[in-house]
């Protein structure tokens, strides 16, 4: 940490900056925090580091860009600095190619009664558990797209890949969470019973 | 969804329930390349026009529709886990405090 901040407009005016352009996306950098940390705790130290971080580099920030995927991207990076992760390069194969693969999914979830799996039952504690088995490749694109609410244009900028490897990640990320889902859900039992649905002489699983 | 179609052209075109029973039959686009942009179009990554035809087939198609369905309803399940902080005003104060710290001025 250095303490000698090259100033943009004399210490007032780039406190000022901050606080108009950083510090309103504080909401949004906790939530993007507490994505990446389960504890609310470990979030907390890295909104702290992030925004401490984004106060020293605020002399190389653009004013009017988006300062939002910026933020997005110290914190992604601070965490991943924290945990010193393991390899995060994956295979990616085709992205239409998975999205066609999700046909088959599907067609697995209407033959074992969970068409309306994910609209009849609350899995919140399937999809956290689901999300956090990933790998972290296929994580942070889940994370950032379907939890964050962020294009797959600025995902790709923040994880400095290209679009198309955002893509493929993100459906094949898609595609393990509803398998690890319906596997859940054949688990515990909340496959539709063959008996109410009229069919005699066959047990619910 | 139902939409009201006259018999006589449900029929010509194998539509049960006012839906499209033959996707091969949908208006503009086949069923496969629709699944191959299915996510695409559900996270509103198309251009305008790609969209509205992709909208156009998968509200007609039999077989379509039920996919969209499907993946719209996981994709809800999914965002609803955004995770919201149980004292945002503290965490405010400790990240001010500590900004503070450093030489963020007062406001």
């Amino acid at each position: 940490m250095h303490n000698d901040v090259p100033a943009r407009e004399g210490t007032g005016g780039r406190d000022h900056e901050f606080r108009v352009e950083a510090l309103r996306w504080l909401p949004e950098v906790t939530r993007f925090a507490l994505s990446l940390e389960r504890d609310e705790a470990d979030a907390d130290d890295l909104v702290q580091e992030t925004f401490l971080k984004a106060y020293e580099a605020w002399h190389t920030y653009t004013p009017g860009t988006e300062c939002r995927g910026w933020l997005f991207t110290i914190c992604r990076n601070a965490c991943y600095k924290r945990r010193k992760r393991e390899e995060r390069h994956v295979r990616c194969d085709d992205p239409e190619l998975e999205a066609l693969a999700a046909v088959a999914v599907h067609a697995a979830a209407q033959q074992g009664g969970l068409a309306d799996l994910f609209s009849r039952f609350d899995l919140s504690d399937a999809i956290d558990a689901a999300i956090a088995a990933l790998p972290e490749a296929f994580r942070e694109v889940v994370i950032l797209v379907d939890v964050n609410d962020q294009s797959y244009d600025s995902a790709a900028a923040l994880l400095d890949v290209p679009i198309g490897t955002v893509r493929s990640r993100l459906f094949r990320a898609r595609r393990l969470l509803q398998e690890a889902l319906i596997t859940h859900a054949r688990d515990a039992g909340l496959v539709r019973s063959p008996r109410k649905a009229g069919i005699p002489g066959q047990e619910p699983r | 969804m139902k939409r009201f179609v006259p018999r006589w052209l449900a029929r010509v075109f194998s539509m049960k329930d006012g839906m499209w029973d033959d996707a091969m039959a949908a208006p503009m686009l086949d069923c496969e390349s629709v699944m191959r942009q299915l996510w695409d179009y559900v996270d509103a990554e198309l251009t305008p026009e790609r969209m509205k035809d992709i909208r156009m087939h998968v509200e007609m198609c039999k077989r379509c529709y039920p996919q969209y369905e499907f993946e719209r309803a996981f994709l809800d399940a999914v965002s609803a886990r955004r995770r919201t902080h149980s004292d945002p005003e503290r965490l405010r104060a400790s990240v001010l405090a500590a900004l503070q710290s450093k030489g963020l001025s007062e406001a």
